[in-house]
């Protein structure tokens, strides 16, 4: 099969990219960190679902339960070859990276971790991998270590990292960092975690948008990941579990699903997946995450990857050439992803994104949900565009443009 | 379209006639210059309107002139609509300021929504104005 690698045929295929906006401008989006948008296999496989075979699953005899089923359980193993999940490895479904953090606090940190048992976690993290951890660590007892980001590569300390994972019983760490766009060097940091004797979650939140994670290279515990980064649709991700994890966790939710068997005194759970699925699954949204995976597996990635470097690379240089712009981030990386933090010395970035929309241009602003992050790196709040596969070099020439007007006119 | 007080809808015809978005831009950036600023060594956790991307802080003041507002933020964008609100509700009752609409800033056609949401900070900061408002009312 010939791979997609011309990226003018990859945005054909993504309707909403023609968008005029109400004030007559087109769309130009700049906001994949926060969602990508869906190519059009991906909207109909959700509405063939519900125009054809809508049905809850696993449980009636009917035809339609049968295909939805099928096609539910037919994603779950679409998303285990897709993130190269190791036999005996486990796809849970969940809401997304956020659940999915959530269910390793609840479902297997807490059963794990007793009092006085210390988590790792980094300056770098999404409130995401920050909050379910707090939330533990209030009720547990636990300790919680932070590991330094160096404001000025914008990279782990490492050697920190090396001290703090000491005797610690798990590290939660980001893969790639929403904000800066800087890839951590994941398959060491598993090693040292490991060779310390810690288990390690990577939330792959960002990662999954433009690499091919394989899980059994990377060779983590638990891997968070979401679908509507990645091209699928919003309100489905999962945590990935490595072999043996699913035997040292507890179920969090209970309802429907979930059960073997209930009686009065106590119920029996199941053996598989579905015990931490309780009630009725997201049944579309799998089917439209695999449309997704199956869309993707078509893109060659690597080029796709290179073009979304080479726009954000372009419109760093573009930025550093206008006046009182501080870009946040190492871009002379190759192995970044496509997002371009920044702030103006005078403008705020509120501001600025309020005159980017009026121009068309979609940003995200704000503190991109990393508190921790800002404060280390003295700032409040960035600028954030953030391209894709998708975007095109004119794109990124008309957000430099637009950025370098507003400087122009309003500083 | 509701009857505005004139000197509000003076404010109203005058970003009508501007050509654009931007322009409009540039008329908040020029009211925000006409705010009676309260000074950064001025802001507090009680001067705060919580839910701003930006840094926005007022002080409420009911005087024997009726209402009058000092605030100041680091937006520009949501200064000049502060200096817009002051303008606005200037002299009015605190029973007045409750009953006040802020779709004035709708009809000056600077923000697409009134939507309350975490990125509003204009709407947050006139629903704080209304709480303490609100609060003088007893």
């Amino acid at each position: 099969m010939d791979l997609i690698s011309d990226m003018s045929e990859a945005r054909s295929q993504f309707p909403i990219l023609e968008r005029i906006l109400p004030n007559g401008k087109k769309l130009i989006y700049l906001d994949n960190a926060a969602t990508s948008q869906k190519p059009s296999s991906v909207i109909d496989a959700m509405n063939e679902y519900y125009r054809g075979y809508n049905s809850n699953v696993h449980r009636a005899v009917h035809t339609l339960s049968g295909e939805a089923t099928e096609a539910f359980e037919l994603a779950r193993k679409s998303v285990a070859n897709w993130f190269g999940l190791p036999p005996g490895g486990m796809v849970l479904f969940t809401s997304g990276t956020t659940d999915a953090l959530n269910l390793c606090a609840l479902g297997w940190a807490k059963v794990n971790l007793s009092s006085g048992d210390a988590i790792v976690l980094t300056e770098m993290e999404h409130h995401s991998n920050i909050v379910p951890w707090q939330m533990l660590a209030k009720e547990k007892n636990l300790e919680l270590r932070w590991v330094d980001v160096d404001s000025e590569s914008y990279q782990l300390d490492l050697e920190d990292y090396k001290s703090k994972i000491n005797g610690a019983k798990l590290a939660c760490i980001i893969h790639t960092s929403n904000v800066l766009g800087t890839r951590n060097p994941v398959e060491n940091l598993v090693k040292i975690a490991h060779d310390s004797g810690a288990k390690i979650i990577l939330d792959c939140a960002q990662a999954a948008a433009h690499e091919k994670l394989d899980m059994m290279d990377i060779n983590a515990d638990f891997l968070a990941v979401t679908s509507h980064k990645m091209c699928g649709p919003t309100g489905i991700g999962a945590l990935l579990i490595s072999p043996g994890i699913f035997e040292e966790m507890e179920p969090v939710v209970g309802g429907g699903d979930m059960i073997t068997e209930v009686f009065k005194e106590y119920s029996t759970y199941q053996e598989n997946e579905h015990r931490f699925e309780a009630g009725t699954p997201r049944i579309a949204e799998a089917i439209g995450w695999s449309a997704a995976i199956n869309w993707m597996k078509k893109l060659d990635m690597n080029v796709a990857h290179k073009h979304t470097l080479k726009l954000a690379k372009n419109a760093v240089e573009g930025l550093k050439q206008v006046p009182g712009i501080k870009i946040y981030g190492d871009h002379s990386k190759d192995d970044v992803s496509g997002v371009v933090s920044f702030l103006h010395e005078s403008l705020h970035a509120e501001d600025i994104a309020r005159m980017l929309d009026s121009m068309g241009i979609a940003v995200r602003t704000g503190h991109h949900c990393a508190q921790p992050l800002m404060r280390r790196l003295e700032v409040t709040a960035t600028n954030r565009a953030s391209f894709y596969f998708y975007n095109t070099i004119e794109e990124s020439n008309a957000f430099v443009d637009a950025v370098k007007t507003i400087v122009e006119r309003f500083a | 379209m509701s009857e505005w007080p004139e000197k509000v809808q003076e404010i109203i015809d005058d970003f009508s006639e501007a050509l654009d978005q931007m322009e409009r831009y540039e008329m908040l950036f020029e009211y925000a210059e006409e705010i009676d600023e309260l000074d950064n060594s001025e802001w507090t956790n009680n001067t705060r309107v919580v839910g701003c991307q930006s840094e926005a802080h007022i002080v409420v003041e009911f005087g024997e002139n009726g209402f009058h507002l000092r605030g100041s933020s680091d937006s520009q964008i949501i200064q000049g609509l502060m200096a817009i609100t002051a303008i606005a509700l200037e002299g009015l009752t605190p029973e007045e300021v409750t009953g006040f609409s802020p779709n004035f800033v709708s009809e000056m056609n600077v923000l697409e929504t009134l939507t309350p949401n975490r990125a509003n900070g204009f709407l947050n900061m006139f629903m704080r104005i209304q709480d303490d408002a609100r609060e003088m009312l007893g």
